[in-house]
């Protein structure tokens, strides 16, 4: 069965202080279909800081990934975009915006 | 999640996971704490066993050398057992404390296989560093059949105990990045007291 192409994921996660993004962001890049990655740290607590993890490439897998942050200590707090198919499709502006 | 998988097939992979666990838990630094401490207590708690025989009138070095080695032996299954009880005791209630505020068990993540080993080398550490301190002072007493002067045996191992606190002292200096003699004597100065209390103490 397709599952189809996953061509952007964007995660909400919380993480312990280290392993540090350096680390983290290096060990995503390393999974199958990566293109990049980009670790945004928005909050740091005195343990644990609040991370936006957004990975692009092709067919990715939310599993691979989820894994590897899980692996680090970190936990999905919620996915907060994603997108697929042949090309990536960028959220559409509406007047109700 | 997977549990207990090989994590690393060759040697390099296997040195980049300590260097991320020791990154992560700071290792190093708890391990050369540790082993400062512990080579200081050695060198000097054998201090006392020579200095002890020495004012007893012992001249049959084998005995010394049998409590220097029972002492050593004592030492560093007493750092052995308490840095493994405090440290583990200490790294779960670190976890615990993390688990808590990540909602998730770390106990299979990297952090905590990172715990578990900081409690394996800091324990190893901090069992040995007083036992090879002591074992390493004790070498003239081993040598006496060679030396053949009780006397100049128990010169001998003091000046080596002396020149390893010193050593301990330039190493703490080189940690602290800042005056290396000035540790050295520093603990040069704890030998010195210990050896000459016990001749006070002991003098007649």
């Amino acid at each position: 069965m397709d599952k189809g192409n996953l061509r952007r994921i964007v995660l909400d996660v919380l993480k312990p202080l280290e392993p540090n993004i350096v680390d983290l962001v290096r060990k995503i890049s390393t999974l199958s279909g990566v293109d990049g990655v980009n670790i945004t740290i928005y909050e740091i607590d005195h343990h644990v800081e609040n991370a936006k993890i957004t990975v692009e490439g092709e067919q990715l897998s939310y599993l691979e990934l989820r894994d590897m942050i899980v692996e680090n200590g970190g936990a999905v707090h919620s996915i907060d975009e994603v997108a697929a198919g042949k090309r990536t499709v960028e959220e559409v502006v509406t007047h109700q915006d | 999640m997977k549990k207990n998988h090989i994590r690393w097939s060759s040697i390099p992979e296997f040195l980049e996971e300590i260097q991320t666990y020791n990154q992560i838990v700071g290792i190093s630094e708890i391990a050369r704490r540790y082993f400062a401490m512990n080579a200081f207590d050695g060198v000097l708690t054998t201090i006392g066993v020579l200095v002890g025989n020495y004012l007893a009138g012992v001249r049959d070095l084998s005995i010394p050398i049998q409590i220097g080695i029972a002492t050593s032996i004592a030492m560093g299954i007493s750092g052995l057992w308490g840095a493994y009880l405090t440290e583990s005791a200490e790294r779960q209630r670190e976890l615990t404390d993390l688990e808590k505020i990540s909602l998730i068990d770390q106990s299979e993540t990297s952090i905590g296989r990172a715990s578990r080993f900081a409690v394996i080398v800091v324990s190893v550490v901090d069992g040995l560093a007083p036992a090879l301190a002591a074992f390493i002072v004790l070498i003239p007493l081993f040598l006496g059949p060679w030396i053949n002067n009780p006397i100049l045996s128990y010169g001998l191992a003091g000046g080596i105990a002396l020149l390893l606190l010193f050593g301990l002292g330039l190493f703490l200096g080189k940690v602290s990045e800042k005056n290396l003699i000035g540790y050295g004597f520093k603990t040069l100065l704890a030998g010195i007291l210990a050896i000459a209390i016990n001749f006070l103490l002991g003098a007649e």
